[in-house]
């Protein structure tokens, strides 16, 4: 899941400033998992604009909608019938999304109203970690399951640093130790010797050496 | 005796409050007519801030939650995620130079519950002292928009 977090309204405000008529676009996937963007979100924000405004005096409209995935075509699409009504749009998609609204509509402003954090999971109710950097080579086979690049704050590849105490990462003890955690899976397995491979350090090329990636599968286009 | 005042209240309550019955609530909204605009809801760990913020946006000079005592929750911790809703909510409405007042919320006292009644008038009586919210403005609301005649 991408995990994002709402710009400090301020900051939202003084990118509306030009705009008179906005559309607050949220997004009911990730950004809805994690409190920043869903159909809720997107009521408290728009809501809040709305009183700013009104106790400013402006003169604006403000009005919200949702999309399911603001980061798919065939869902953005649906606001060909909509969006002409209003001078830009206020996304609360992650940037995949923003992006994908602006590529969609050239001709009208789309402003981001997220900062987009990372690839993450829920780990608990309002706890979001993040938990893979898309490095484009998955290696969590050799690690147990636990990704070192992501989840040690030195991102070391071939053992632990030492450094730990009780489990807990030196550099921040609200932290996990991953190496701990990928010796303690590993031995579960009876899996350890897959740790004596010297692994060369990581091949960043597959993650952004050559712009911005791109999946072809051609058996699921038309 | 009925209220007439240019002030208006948005209440939601949890229904386990004392003296939370339909029929209270219907005898409490003919004494406060649209002075005090009341919400039952059946658990307020159920009460979202778009809730309160909806309220503070369309009609309401304060928006208050009362919930269940401390421990006493049917659903076991309904009112304490209500609390940090109703903050939530209070940090939301600063940022944009509201008073965090407008928005509250009063928990139940096991040892000396009161009902529903005594804490509508408590609530109110301290939105009577706020200035009108500068949201809605002095001109939106007449003052005949909260003078219902009791019935």
């Amino acid at each position: 899941m991408i995990t994002a977090q709402q710009k400090p309204i301020d900051e939202i405000r003084g990118m509306l400033v030009p705009y008179k008529r906005i559309l607050v676009l949220g997004c009911a996937s990730c950004v809805a998992e994690c409190a920043a963007g869903g159909q809720k979100e997107t009521a408290m924000l728009a809501s809040t604009l709305r009183m700013k405004a009104k106790m400013n005096n402006e003169d604006v409209i403000i009005q919200e909608h949702t999309l399911d995935r603001q980061c798919v075509k065939d869902f953005v699409v649906t606001l060909d019938d909509i969006i002409g009504s209003y001078d830009a749009v206020l996304s609360l998609g992650c940037g995949a999304g923003v992006q994908a609204v602006a590529e969609m509509f050239s001709e009208i402003p789309v402003i981001p109203g997220l900062n987009t954090e990372f690839i993450g999971e829920t780990r608990a109710q309002g706890l979001w970690v993040e938990n893979c950097l898309g490095c484009g080579d998955c290696m969590l086979y050799y690690f147990g399951g636990v990704c070192p690049l992501a989840r040690c704050s030195k991102q070391l590849f071939n053992g632990p640093c030492g450094g730990s105490v009780g489990g807990k990462c030196e550099i921040n003890p609200d932290v996990d130790c991953a190496w701990q955690k990928i010796i303690d899976r590993l031995s579960r397995f009876g899996a350890l010797d897959r740790l004596e491979t010297i692994y060369p350090p990581k091949n960043w090329s597959r993650k952004q050496g050559g712009g911005p990636r791109k999946i072809i599968r051609e058996d699921q286009q038309r | 005796m009925h209220y007439q005042h240019n002030r208006t209240l948005a209440l939601f309550y949890c229904q386990n409050v004392p003296g939370a019955g339909e029929r209270e609530r219907i005898g409490l909204e003919k004494e406060y007519g649209q002075c005090i605009r009341f919400y039952p809801i059946a658990c307020s760990g159920r009460l979202e801030p778009v809730h309160l913020l909806s309220a503070l946006e369309n009609f309401a000079d304060a928006a208050y939650l009362i919930t269940c005592p401390e421990g006493m929750c049917r659903y076991f911790e309904g009112n304490l995620r209500a609390i940090k809703r109703v903050m939530r909510t209070q940090d939301i409405i600063s940022g944009i130079g509201l008073e965090k007042e407008r928005v509250g919320i009063i928990t139940g006292s096991k040892e000396g519950p009161k009902t529903l009644a005594e804490l509508a008038k408590e609530i109110f009586d301290k939105v009577l002292q706020m200035e009108p919210s500068p949201v809605l403005g002095k001109g939106e609301r007449s003052y005949d928009y909260c003078a219902t005649e009791a019935h």
